[in-house]
């Protein structure tokens, strides 16, 4: 025992004395080195991001072009609804993946800031949620009803309303015409998604299938939580753990593990299209109703919003955007001209697909909570 | 009863911490603690200890990003417990695990965490020795979870695997094969695991190896040729010196994606190197490299796997969602579905233990009790220069009043007292003589503590002779040496290794922490 205490402590003062001599290292670089940046005016600005955005600020192109503009962008990834549970002092902008937990976040920040206005939030692109499943899977959704595939049979669309029934009735793979042979294809059929309390795509996904499955009305109160209550949990309990942001379960899909059917956004598919990567036995399908998911910057701090602006309105940063598969806001020629090769996965002008307008976040949140039995139940 | 298994759990890894903390390789397998003050260009890893294998990777990294990682290996379960505790906050900037699955289970830990990158996936599969293959008739390619219980139950298959409390592999082969046998055709129910707990308790008894880590199992197997199979990771198995064939049970696995994550609480230049250095592990070429030389599976588009893994496609069974879940199957396991142990704790209580270390060890073993599971049995044997006959004392842990048996432990621990010399190897031969022909439905160890050298009774050698000539199956009961005080590391390395134990020490840690950390073992 004793000996464990005496470690301890020489660790604390071990650590003590660096720190001071870190910081004295810090404070000789400022008195030192202080003159020769003046002239450079850099700017370096810190961020909260959703994962899908993380490659994007990662590329050197991306981090040349922000360089040639002054601004070096540091990130960190965390599930958009996680964010709000972070400190965001020291952070110039948050930047998660909808606007629900992007109002949320401004209004923790304005809280904060007190009698300071904020500069309003930036949504500089956006992208619909997709189901990627592989083809086999795609086949048999497609042989029973619960999808229809293009020619090429690498995109298509899901039937919202046919695939919410099969689950209602927990269907399962092997219930399904055509799955004999495919061993890989049992169990109860379900799209895996993120942790809706904790991301914003799993939360979007409940979003509308609770949209679907109320006759087309967009849940406004507590009453119409609880109608849809059942079958969103259903959705969520099948899936056992969920992920917090939606580049893992990609990323298991793309490695040939994971579930067969996964909700991703659109750009996830679109960059690797884009980086000329081949897609295996990769099958896109845009559901019939769908929401569009408005990656929103939140600016805590006039630098951050400077950054969003920029991401909004210069053209390189238009173009690296679309590069990694995100449509900008305004005009859709720049996504349709930069994937006008890959027709064959991607819907580019989103013929047939409805957009499920989303509730407020509190709502949202409410169905999240519910559906992961988080919530109360009454 | 379903609480229980955490709030074990937790408080003796957070003794285990502490041992660990201050530990440093030696007899252990644990590498030296690299956790200390951040360093520019260094990133401090807390990870999973089969990513030993990444070091040629790592290196690669390190010439193309300026970035080299220290790696700290630990348990899956111990590295969550730090995290939750904020004790990884102190000395690492980021989390390599197998999976993060185990984590997201606590509530606690999720604003701790950040930038979740899974980097490669590998399933949990089970070698199994190629005669053994043949001798089933198996195609590996069909193999069901039912088809491998149904080869336990017939007395035709024998396995080694991880305790599911202390390490993902272990604890995923628990979640994949209480699915398979459940049939449960979704993420998996207190129900499902009811259901199934006749079979699963007929599956277990093919289990004839336990580890705290997946390294020593497989030391521990090469030893063994009465066990056909292996529980681990496939890309372990595929590593493994004598060939074995792997199946990936047809009817679903569960796949680690190893992510690396970043600790919240770290400063942004340890973020921006993370964010580097995953973004050079998720090249091509990196990825391309990962695969030909760890052989797990690539996440990056267009990479081919290496040529030795299957690719025909599995079903991945989901992981539990709910702690109540994750928890009942671990106290499940513990207390109903394994093979209960016995154990013979050899305790030095010669006259040298008087003092402050005697109360130590009683103050170690009444921390032990609070971990002693369902139907286990644990003999106190202490020795001075010879066994104290009249100290002695066997107890059994009823399920049915788990209490008597751990407050009749305590009170024995307190009443140990410190006289005579110390018959180390006299004393372990009573140990074996107690134990017997184990019966095949039980673990058995001997730990022992000791402080000192041996000066009484029988010397090493005749304790050598002693065990050679042991029928086989005596013969497979391991010895756990402790090193504590002035004991001769040496001497205890030579019976570690010529039982196929393992060394603990105690002397940099704690006695607690090496206790708890056998326990893994038995």
């Amino acid at each position: 025992m004793g000996f464990r205490e005496h470690a301890a402590r020489v660790r604390r003062i071990l650590g003590i004395v660096l720190a001071v001599l870190l910081l004295g290292g810090v404070a000789a670089v400022l008195v030192t080195g202080g003159d020769k940046d003046t002239g450079t005016a850099t700017k370096t600005v810190r961020g909260v991001i959703g994962s899908e955005k993380a490659e994007f600020f990662a590329d050197p192109q991306v981090v040349k072009a922000l360089a040639a503009k002054g601004f070096t962008v540091g990130t960190e990834t965390s599930g958009s609804w996680d964010m709000e549970e972070r400190p965001l002092d020291g952070y110039d902008f948050v930047f998660p993946s909808s606007k629900g937990p992007a109002d949320e976040l401004r209004a923790k920040a304005q809280a904060a800031s007190k009698d300071k206005a904020l500069p309003a939030p930036l949504r500089p692109f956006y992208s619909p949620l997709v189901v990627v499943a592989h083809s086999a899977a795609a086949q048999i959704l497609a042989g029973n009803g619960l999808a229809t595939l293009g020619p090429r049979g690498t995109s298509g669309t899901l039937k919202m309303d046919a695939y919410l029934a099969a689950a209602r009735a927990d269907r399962t793979w092997q219930q399904l015409k055509g799955s004999a042979g495919h061993t890989e294809l049992s169990g109860t059929l379900f799209i895996t998604s993120t942790d809706p309390v904790a991301s914003s795509s799993g939360a979007l996904y409940l979003a509308a299938a609770s949209y679907v499955a109320d006759g087309g009305r967009v849940a406004g109160d507590k009453a119409a939580v609880t109608r849809t209550a059942p079958l969103l949990r259903k959705l969520v309990q099948v899936q056992g753990a969920q992920q917090s942001g939606s580049d893992a379960p990609f990323r298991d899909f793309v490695s040939g593990v994971g579930n067969p059917l996964v909700l991703v956004y659109e750009s996830q598919v679109a960059s690797q299209l884009l980086a000329g990567r081949p897609m295996g036995d990769l099958v896109v399908l845009y559901p019939d109703t769908t929401v569009n998911s408005d990656h929103t910057l939140v600016p805590l701090t006039e630098n951050g919003r400077a950054l969003g602006e920029l991401l909004s309105t210069d053209p390189e940063l238009r173009k690296l955007a679309v590069r990694h598969g995100f449509r900008p806001q305004g005009a859709a020629s720049e996504f349709t001209a930069a994937t006008d090769g890959h027709t064959a996965y991607l819907n580019q002008t989103l013929t047939g697909v409805r957009q499920a307008p989303v509730p407020t976040s509190k709502v949202l949140h409410e169905m999240a909570l519910r559906a992961r039995d988080q919530g109360d139940t009454a | 009863m379903r609480t229980r298994a955490w709030a074990r759990t937790a408080s003796a890894l957070a003794l285990a911490l502490l041992a660990t903390a201050c530990s440093g390789g030696g007899g252990d397998d644990r590498p030296v603690d690299h956790g200390t003050e951040f360093e520019a260009g260094t990133l401090r890893v807390l990870a999973s200890s089969e990513l030993a294998d990444m070091g040629p990777i790592l290196d690669e990294a390190a010439k193309a990003t300026g970035i080299t990682v220290r790696p700290t290996y630990a348990g899956t379960l111990d590295a969550v417990e730090r995290i939750a505790s904020g004790e990884a906050d102190k000395a690492y900037d980021a989390v390599w695990l197998s999976s993060n699955d185990y984590l997201r289970l606590r509530p606690d830990t999720a604003k701790k965490i950040t930038n979740e990158t899974p980097v490669m996936t590998s399933p949990v599969a089970l070698g199994v020795r190629p005669a053994t293959v043949a001798r089933l008739g198996w195609d590996p390619a069909k193999v069901t979870w039912s088809q491998l219980h149904r080869a336990v139950a017939d007395g035709k298959l024998t396995y080694g695997m991880t305790d599911p409390k202390r390490s993902n592999s272990g604890f995923s082969a628990l979640v994949s094969v209480a699915s398979g046998l459940s049939g449960a055709q979704s993420a998996l129910t207190e129900q499902d695991v009811t259901r199934a707990t006749p079979r699963l308790k007929e599956f277990f008894t093919g289990q004839k190896l336990t580890s705290g880590s997946s390294g020593w199992l497989a030391t521990a197997y090469a030893r063994r040729t009465d066990v056909d199979a292996l529980v681990n990771y496939e890309s372990v198995l595929l590593s493994a010196p004598g060939k074995l064939t792997v199946i990936r049970p047809s009817d679903g696995v569960v796949t680690a994606d190893y992510p690396l994550t970043l600790l919240t609480s770290a400063r942004p230049e340890a973020k921006e190197a993370a964010g580097r250095l995953t973004t050079w592990l998720r090249t091509p070429d990196a990825q391309r490299r990962i695969t030909e030389t760890t052989l797990r599976r690539p996440v990056v588009a267009g990479v081919r796997p290496a040529s030795a893994l299957a690719r025909d496609p599995r079903r991945e069974l989901p992981f539990p969602g709910s702690r109540a879940v994750a928890d009942g199957l671990l106290d499940a396991y513990d207390n109903t579905l394994r093979r209960p142990s016995r154990t013979v704790y050899v305790l030095d209580t010669s006259g040298s233990m008087g003092g402050e270390r005697l109360e130590r060890l009683k103050s170690a073993l009444a921390e032990l009790t609070g971990d002693f599971r369902d139907r286990e049995e644990v003999t106190l044997m202490p020795f001075g220069s010879s066994v104290k006959q009249d100290e002695v004392r066997t107890h059994t842990v009823d399920p049915a009043s788990p209490k008597v048996a751990l407050d009749a432990i305590r009170a024995d621990a307190r009443k140990l007292s410190a006289s005579g010399g110390t018959a180390i190897y006299s004393s372990l031969q009573e140990a074996y003589a107690f134990l017997g022909r184990a019966p095949d439905d039980t673990f058995t160890s001997v730990v022992l503590m000791t402080d000192g050298e041996n000066t009484d009774g029988d010397p090493a050698a005749a304790f050598d002779t002693f065990y050679r000539s042991l029928p086989a199956e005596q013969q497979r009961t391991p010895v756990f040496p402790i090193l504590f005080g002035d004991s001769d590391r040496g001497e205890l390395d030579h019976l570690a290794s010529l039982t196929g134990g393992k060394l603990f020490d105690a002397t940099r840690g704690s006695l607690d922490g090496a206790f708890e950390e056998i326990r893994g073992y038995q």
